[in-house]
């Protein structure tokens, strides 16, 4: 009985309420009820509006991470790719000079790449990838855009062994392209060169003057650039004085060269523009 | 306990309208309070459903900004008859009860659309129930059985934890 009271007592309010709004008493109990509800309902977005935050601060969150993950395999890989390009372009450019150098010459070339280099201090050589079937006769010239590598020592089948100027056993008459001083460019076991003269004819050189070979021994031609004095050691009354030299062509980064297989002993100081600077 | 169960209905029935838009799932919500209206009816019986529908309703009105009333008498006569049911049928089983929620819930819509019908409410009755009662419906049904399985499991939880003191 209670409860059909409390039902009846209900459905009683609830239609008092919806008849009162209709006879325009609504506005009043809607601001009644508002009083109520509008501090709960505030406290409860600025709460739901604090956990969503936190959840979408933990979503980005975990978003940045994975976006991070993903640029950085991209930077990876632009790097790489970025490196292949640079790679490519220095090779081109060092290949153009080549080919210009190798145009522009009056000599009979064949280019070649380095394919292996023995550094240690013995033996100072490159392996060029040209060889007995490429008719590469021993003693050849081994030139590149900026100067004189060396001389073939050893030729194989498909491959050929050149030896550095910097080999300890390495010697190239050379002259002075300023004074035209004599002298023989000898490699050294540090790795460096030095060009050897008699104190008689050496009196003028200069730090900074260039050396070139002097195309003498049948071997090299002449005027290819070979290094340029970096000190002078003047040995008083000593029969030779030697002089330091910083080499034309860097001999660690060299990839690609041009073997002179003619034996011609022209002049070619006029293609390499940097003699004499 | 009295104050944790008005603080659920009062609580319940306003964040309804601040929380349930966040969970709507392709534009459905659920409705929160009947579904604690009903739930709570079935454990406590047809004097509290009745109160507690009577109160979520009213406050759900109030804060929805419709007809002051409508909610809150369809939902004490919801909470009343499930409470009335709930002692005289086996309703204990979560089998029946969520998709008791869903049929409570399509019975809960056609009554308040019975009710503004006094009140000339120009919405179809196709569209509404369409649109908006049976997905809801749906909604409830899918929440319920959540909310459903989860008592369930903190009854069994609590009274494992207390067998295990005494």
């Amino acid at each position: 009985m209670r409860k059909v009271a409390l039902l009846v007592s209900l459905v009683a309010v609830c239609l008092l309420i919806l008849t009162l709004q209709t006879r325009g008493y609504g506005a009043r109990a809607r601001d009644a009820f508002a009083i109520v509800t509008t501090p709960i309902s505030a406290g409860l977005a600025k709460a739901s509006r604090a956990t969503f935050g936190l959840w979408t601060t933990y979503l980005d969150w975990k978003n940045v991470r994975v976006e991070n993950y993903r640029l950085r395999e991209e930077v990876q890989q632009l790097r790489v790719h970025a490196l292949r390009v640079t790679e490519t372009d220095e090779e081109n450019g060092r290949l153009r000079r080549l080919l210009a150098l190798q145009e522009h010459l009056p000599l009979t070339t064949l280019s070649g790449e380095i394919i292996a280099r023995e550094w240690g201090g013995w033996i100072r050589s490159l392996t060029v990838n040209r060889g007995r079937s490429d008719n590469v006769p021993r003693l050849t010239a081994v030139i590149s855009p900026d100067g004189l590598v060396g001389r073939i020592v050893d030729v194989r089948p498909g491959a050929s062994i050149v030896q550095v100027l910097t080999d300890p056993a390495s010697t190239v008459g050379a002259h002075v392209a300023r004074t035209r001083t004599p002298g023989i460019v000898e490699g050294d076991p540090r790795g460096t060169i030095r060009f050897k003269f008699m104190a008689r004819d050496g009196a003028a050189i200069q730090v900074g003057d260039a050396l070139v070979t002097a195309g003498q021994g049948g071997v090299f031609p002449r005027g290819i650039p070979i290094g340029v004095v970096r000190s002078i050691d003047d040995r008083g009354g000593a029969l030779f004085h030697y002089a330091e030299l910083t080499a034309a062509v860097d001999f660690a980064r060299v990839d690609e060269v041009l073997l002179v297989t003619d034996g011609s002993q022209r002049d070619v100081t006029a293609f390499f523009p940097t003699v004499g600077r | 306990m009295k104050a944790l169960l008005a603080l659920t209905v009062v609580g319940g029935s306003v964040a309804h309208a601040t929380l349930t838009p966040m969970i709507s799932v392709a534009g459905v919500t659920p409705d929160l309070p009947l579904i604690m209206v009903i739930l709570l009816a079935l454990r406590r019986g047809p004097e509290f459903g009745c109160v507690a529908g009577f109160v979520t309703g009213l406050l759900q009105d109030a804060t929805g900004g419709g007809l002051i009333g409508v909610q809150a008498l369809t939902k004490g006569l919801i909470g009343f008859g499930i409470g009335v049911a709930g002692g005289r049928l086996r309703v204990s089983q979560p089998l029946v009860q969520v998709p008791g929620l869903v049929v409570l819930t399509i019975a809960e819509g056609l009554a308040r659309f019975a009710l503004l019908q006094i009140f000339r409410f120009p919405a179809p009755f196709g569209e509404l129930m369409a649109y908006v009662v049976l997905p809801q419906a749906l909604c409830n049904g899918f929440i319920g059985a959540a909310v459903v399985l989860s008592l369930a499991w903190a009854q069994s939880f609590r009274g494992r934890f207390e067998g295990e003191q005494s």
